[in-house]
């Protein structure tokens, strides 16, 4: 069911890449469904708290995470906003898949609870304990062992579906790949 | 409930994303008031909603505000204020033109006091305005979705 396959995943799959897709639907307005956003990339991850997102398609970004800082690049805005990840990665959609080390560090963050089987996909819900963040809860659909899909629902009633394709776990992805070093003349705000 | 309204007839609608950078006096961005995210515009400088959120869909604030009200939703909690203008400042920590914005992403270049816009490159759905009253000076750059 879905929590075995979210306790093998953080157990066995200490990194990984794959493709993503990501659709945001934001939520009616005065009745009115809003236009989903969708945006790709590729996604890597190494246990614990190293993880990294390229948005590629339509315009390039990047979030980095490097075991103690995250970092959010822009190109087209030419910016680099850096926080700290303790602060700001707690409960995080990011923390259920890719940074916690085990089960037992994520049921500190999220309350888990197996979520049946649809679409061909095990799910387990994971509702964050801290009330007052952004996340209102995260649902994770895997594939055997493999992570498919993460479902995101803010509390504002937003919703943002990520899909992985191509998921490879446990390639051996190069500690490099999580270093982030501001691109000449951005700006960098540390907040 | 409230009967839901049709939106205004001359709402608008604007996506992408939105840079803030405060610069202090040697010129260096401020990192605390700065804001990087992906916005969503929409209504009417006297009725609408600014929704900021991270990359991955999270809402980090909403503002909305119509005649008489203007309300900050954050954090799980809701604040209101007296204007527009005073909103977004609590919003973003520094004043910016929410109301103008409507005009210059239409690529009219309406004045306001103190900002500089610049919307040579509004066709590419790129806009920038530099704000050199009040003090400190800040950037905001807006880059559509297309």
């Amino acid at each position: 069911d879905g929590l075995s396959s979210l306790e093998a995943f953080v157990k066995t799959a200490k990194s990984g890449h794959a493709e993503f897709t990501q659709v945001v639907t934001p939520p009616p307005r005065n009745g009115q469904a809003q236009r989903p956003k969708t945006s790709s990339g590729s996604f890597e991850f190494s246990r614990p708290n190293r993880f990294r997102f390229d948005y590629r398609k339509p315009f390039e970004q990047s979030i980095v995470a490097d075991g103690e800082t995250l970092w959010l690049y822009d190109a087209d805005l030419n910016q680099v906003t850096a926080r700290k990840q303790a602060a700001v990665l707690g409960s995080t959609p990011a923390a259920l898949i890719a940074s916690a080390a085990d089960l037992a560090t994520l049921k500190r963050d999220f309350e888990l609870s197996d979520d049946g089987s649809k679409d061909g996909l095990d799910w387990v819900r994971a509702t964050p304990r801290a009330s007052d963040g952004q996340l209102r809860a995260l649902r994770a659909g895997f594939k055997g062992d493999a992570l498919a899909q993460l479902e995101i629902d803010d509390s504002f009633g937003q919703r943002s579906v990520l899909s992985f394709e191509h998921m490879a776990l446990n390639a051996g992805v190069p500690a490099a790949r999580f270093q982030f070093k501001p691109p000449q003349g951005a700006a960098v705000l540390r907040q | 409930c409230a009967t839901v309204a049709p939106p205004a007839p001359d709402a608008r609608h604007w996506s992408g994303r939105l840079g803030l950078t405060v610069l202090d006096a040697a010129g260096q961005a401020q990192a605390q008031s700065a804001v990087s995210a992906s916005f969503q515009l929409d209504g009417s400088p006297s009725e609408g909603s600014l929704s900021l959120s991270t990359p991955i869909g999270s809402t980090l604030a909403v503002l909305k505000w119509q005649p008489g009200h203007a309300r900050l939703e954050a954090n799980g909690t809701v604040e209101e204020y007296g204007s527009l203008d005073a909103l977004a400042a609590a919003a973003t920590g520094t004043p910016i033109p929410v109301a103008a914005l409507f005009d210059w992403l239409d690529g009219r270049p309406t004045p306001v006091p103190g900002w500089t816009p610049d919307l040579s490159r509004i066709a590419d759905g790129r806009l920038a305005a530099h704000r050199t009253q009040p003090p400190p000076p800040a950037e905001l750059r807006l880059v559509l979705d297309r």
